[in-house]
C-alpha cells in the first residue's frame, strides 16, 4: 500500500491561563501514523484526547509545536506555501455540525460554484454545473432539490450529505472527517458511514475518520489508532484492535459499548479521572490513575510502543 | 401573498396596537401625577400678587380646565384627546400658556434631530467599520490599541466624560464655547457665518456622544465578528478556496451586521426623547430639557406631545427595519 499521509512525531502544546499562571497543556504528544492510499484510518478516543487537534494541524488551521506532516513524501507546510490551492484540492474536510457548514445568509450553491471556479476545477458555469450534479449524485441528492436554496431549507441529514459533496467537489485524495455522524439521526448515521466506505471503493479516496463511536469505527475502518490524552496508545488493523484490545484503555473503551442484549447486565465499572488537567500533567503513562493494572514504573516512565500481533501498544504489559 | 399574510400583516397589527396602548398610557400616566396644573396656575397667579375672591377663583378654575382639556369625565377627556391628536394638536402648554405644544416641540426638535441623528449615524458607521476590522484582524496591533481605548472610555460615566471635555476644551483651552446652541443675541440667518457658529457650538456635545457611541458599537461589533470568524462555515470557505476578502465581506461582516442593524433601528428611535445629560452639561437646546421641564412643572400636554411623537418614531423605525430585514436575512423570507 502506498503512503499518502504521514504524521511524524507530531506535538502540539497549548499555553493556557493568564500572564500570572501559565499552564501548558500537551494536546498532542509525539504521535506518528501513516494513512495509505486508499484507506479508511480511524482516530478514536474520548473527548479531549487530541484527535480534533490532530485534524486541525493536518488541515492547516493550527500550527504544530514540533514534528511534521508529510503529504506524498513532502512536508505539507512547504506544499501550502508553494501552491495553496493544490493542497486545498487534495485534502478536504467534513466537520461534526452540519448546521454550521454553510453560511446561513448565502445559498448553498453559491459556495459550490465559487469553489470550482476559484480552484480552477471548472472554467465556466456550465462545466461547474455538470461537476456539481455528478458529486450530488454520489451522495444521493439531486441537482433540482439543491439549487437556489438556503441552508435553513435543508434537513440535518441533507446538509451533512451536502457537506460531503462539498468535500468531494475538488476530487480530493484525502478527506478528514471529524465526527461526521455524531450530530446526525441514528437512522441516517449508517447511510453516511456507508457513503464513506463507498467513496473509498469507488473513487479511491482515503479517509481519516475521527470518532468516539467504536461501532461505526469497527464497521468502516481498515486501520485505527486509539488516542488518550494526546498519545496514541494502540494502533493496528481495526479488526484486531477492537476484537482483541490490548491496552487497558482500549479494553475500557471496548467494554463501555453496551450490547443490545437485555440479559447482559452492564457491569463495567468506569473509573473517572480525578481531573482532566491532572491527567495531562501526569508523568509516565497518562492512564495510570485509571488503570486497573498499573505498575510502579508506569508512574515514572513513559512506556514505548511494543509490537504485539501486528498492532503497536504503548503499555509496559507487553514489554 | 404569503409574505403579506404571514409577515406584513401581523407586524402591522402589532404596530398599531403598540401605538394605541402607548398613547393611551401617555394619556393616563400624567393624570396620576400628584401635580395639578390648574391649581399650579392659580398658585402662580396668587404668588404674583393677584387677589381673587372664592367665586372668581372657581370661575378661573373652570376656564383653565376647559382650556387644558381637563373638563368632564376621564372618558370624555380621552375621546377629545384622540380627536385633537389626529389633527396633530396637543393643546396649549400649561406652563408656557398659551403657546401650543406643537410650537414648543418644533423649536426644540431641529436641535435634537441634527445633533443626535448625525452622531448616531456616524458612530454606528465608524464603530462598526472599526469593530469589524479589529475583530477580523484580531491579532493586529492597532486593533488591540483601539480595544484598550474602548475599555477605558466605555465604562466611564457619560457625564464625567462630557464634563471632562467641557473643562478641557472650553475652559482650560478655550477653543469651543462653554455652552448654548448659538451665541446669545445672534440672529439665525442662512449664512456661512451662522453655520460655523452652530457647528462650533455643536462640536463638543457631538464629540462626547460620538466617543461613547463609537466605542459601544466597536465593542459589540468586534465581539460578534470574532465569534462569526471561528464558525465552521468560515473554515469551510477557507478550505473551499473562497478568496479571503470575499470571506471577510460576505461570510463574516455580513453575518455580523444583522444584530447591529437592529441596534441602529432602536437607537434611531430613541433620538426623539432627546439626550438630557448632553443638553444639561453643554446647556444645549433640545427635546431632553423640554421633556424634563414638562415633568417638573406638571405640563402634561407637553409631556404627552413629546412622548406620543417619541412612541410614533420608535415604533415606526422598528417596523421599517422589520420590513427591511428579509433583504438582509434569507431565513426570515417567505416564499
Amino acid at each position: 500500500m502506498k503512503k499518502l499521509l504521514e504524521v511524524q512525531n507530531l506535538t502540539k502544546i497549548y499555553s493556557m491561563g493568564s500572564i500570572f499562571s501559565r499552564t501548558k497543556i500537551t494536546a498532542v504528544e509525539d504521535i506518528s501514523f501513516t494513512v495509505g492510499e486508499p484507506e479508511i484510518f480511524t482516530l478514536a478516543g474520548e473527548s479531549g484526547c487530541g484527535k480534533t487537534t490532530t485534524a486541525k494541524i493536518i488541515l492547516g488551521f493550527e500550527e504544530q509545536t514540533s514534528g511534521a506532516v508529510m503529504y506524498k513524501d513532502e512536508p505539507i507546510k512547504n506544499l501550502r506555501r508553494g501552491d495553496r490551492n493544490k493542497v486545498l484540492r487534495e485534502i478536504q474536510a467534513v466537520f461534526q455540525n452540519p448546521f454550521s457548514t454553510f453560511n446561513p445568509l448565502r445559498t448553498v450553491d453559491s459556495y459550490f460554484y465559487e469553489t470550482l471556479i476559484n480552484l480552477k476545477i471548472a472554467s465556466n458555469r456550465k462545466e461547474a454545473e455538470k461537476k456539481i450534479a455528478e458529486k450530488l449524485q454520489a451522495v444521493g441528492l439531486s441537482f433540482e432539490e439543491f439549487s437556489q436554496r438556503y441552508p435553513s431549507e435543508f434537513s440535518g441529514g441533507q446538509l451533512q450529505r451536502l457537506s460531503i459533496a462539498r468535500a468531494l467537489l475538488t476530487d480530493p485524495s484525502l478527506i478528514i472527517a471529524d465526527e461526521p455522524v455524531s450530530m446526525v439521526d441514528a437512522s441516517l448515521r449508517m447511510s453516511i458511514v456507508n457513503l464513506f466506505k463507498d467513496l473509498k471503493e469507488r473513487y479511491d479516496v482515503s479517509v481519516i475518520y475521527i470518532t468516539h463511536d467504536l461501532t461505526t469505527a469497527y464497521y468502516i475502518s481498515d486501520r485505527m489508532a486509539v488516542m488518550f490524552r494526546g498519545n496514541i496508545v494502540e494502533m493496528g488493523p481495526a479488526e484486531e484492535v477492537l476484537s482483541n484490545p490490548k491496552h487497558p484503555y482500549t479494553r475500557l473503551l471496548r467494554e463501555s459499548v453496551p450490547e443490545p442484549d437485555p440479559e447482559k447486565q452492564w457491569t463495567t465499572r468506569v473509573h473517572l479521572a480525578e481531573s482532566e488537567h491532572e491527567e495531562y500533567l501526569q508523568t509516565g503513562c497518562k492512564f495510570v490513575a485509571r488503570c486497573p493494572l498499573a505498575m510502579e514504573k508506569c508512574r515514572k516512565l513513559t512506556p514505548p510502543h511494543f509490537e504485539v500481533n501486528g498492532t503497536s501498544v504503548k503499555c509496559f504489559l507487553y514489554e | 401573498m404569503n409574505f403579506v399574510k404571514r409577515y406584513l400583516l401581523p407586524r402591522l397589527i402589532i404596530y398599531f396596537l403598540v401605538i394605541f396602548i402607548g398613547i393611551t398610557t401617555v394619556f393616563i400616566i400624567p393624570r396620576l401625577l400628584p401635580t395639578d396644573p390648574v391649581l399650579q396656575t392659580i398658585t402662580r397667579l396668587r404668588a404674583q400678587g393677584a387677589y381673587m375672591d372664592p367665586e372668581s377663583t372657581q370661575r378661573t378654575i373652570e376656564t383653565l380646565q376647559e382650556l387644558f382639556g381637563l373638563k368632564g369625565s376621564l372618558s370624555d377627556q380621552y375621546v377629545k384627546f384622540w380627536q385633537r391628536l389626529f389633527k396633530g394638536d396637543f393643546g396649549p402648554s400649561f406652563f408656557q400658556f398659551p403657546t401650543p405644544v406643537m410650537t414648543l416641540i418644533k423649536q426644540s426638535l431641529p436641535w435634537t434631530a441634527a445633533l443626535l441623528l448625525t452622531t448616531t449615524l456616524v458612530s454606528w458607521l465608524l464603530g462598526n467599520i472599526l469593530g469589524g476590522f479589529a475583530g477580523y484582524f484580531s491579532s493586529r496591533r492597532w486593533g488591540k490599541i483601539l480595544d484598550y481605548f474602548a475599555m477605558v472610555i466605555r465604562p466611564m460615566p457619560y457625564y464625567i466624560l462630557a464634563l471632562g471635555l467641557l473643562i478641557l476644551f472650553a475652559y482650560v483651552f478655550p477653543i469651543f464655547p462653554l455652552g448654548g446652541g448659538y451665541t446669545i443675541g445672534m440672529r439665525l440667518t442662512w449664512s456661512w457665518n451662522t453655520f460655523l457658529t452652530l457647528l462650533r457650538h455643536a462640536f463638543l456635545p457631538a464629540l462626547s456622544l460620538l466617543l461613547i457611541g463609537i466605542f459601544v458599537w466597536f465593542q459589540a461589533m468586534k465581539l460578534v465578528v470574532q465569534s462569526v470568524k471561528t464558525d465552521d462555515f468560515v473554515k469551510y470557505a477557507e478550505i473551499g478556496g473562497i478568496k479571503s476578502n470575499k470571506i471577510a465581506r460576505k461570510y463574516v461582516i455580513k453575518n455580523a451586521m444583522l444584530p447591529q442593524i437592529t441596534g441602529l433601528a432602536l437607537s434611531l428611535g430613541q433620538i426623539f426623547s432627546g439626550a438630557l445629560i448632553t443638553e444639561m452639561v453643554f446647556s444645549y437646546p433640545g427635546l431632553g430639557t423640554l421633556l424634563y421641564n414638562s415633568i417638573f412643572t406638571g405640563d402634561y400636554n407637553l409631556l404627552m406631545g413629546i412622548t406620543a411623537i417619541s412612541i410614533l418614531v420608535v415604533t415606526t423605525s422598528i417596523l421599517v427595519i422589520d420590513l427591511l430585514y428579509p433583504l438582509f436575512d434569507p431565513r426570515v423570507r417567505y416564499k
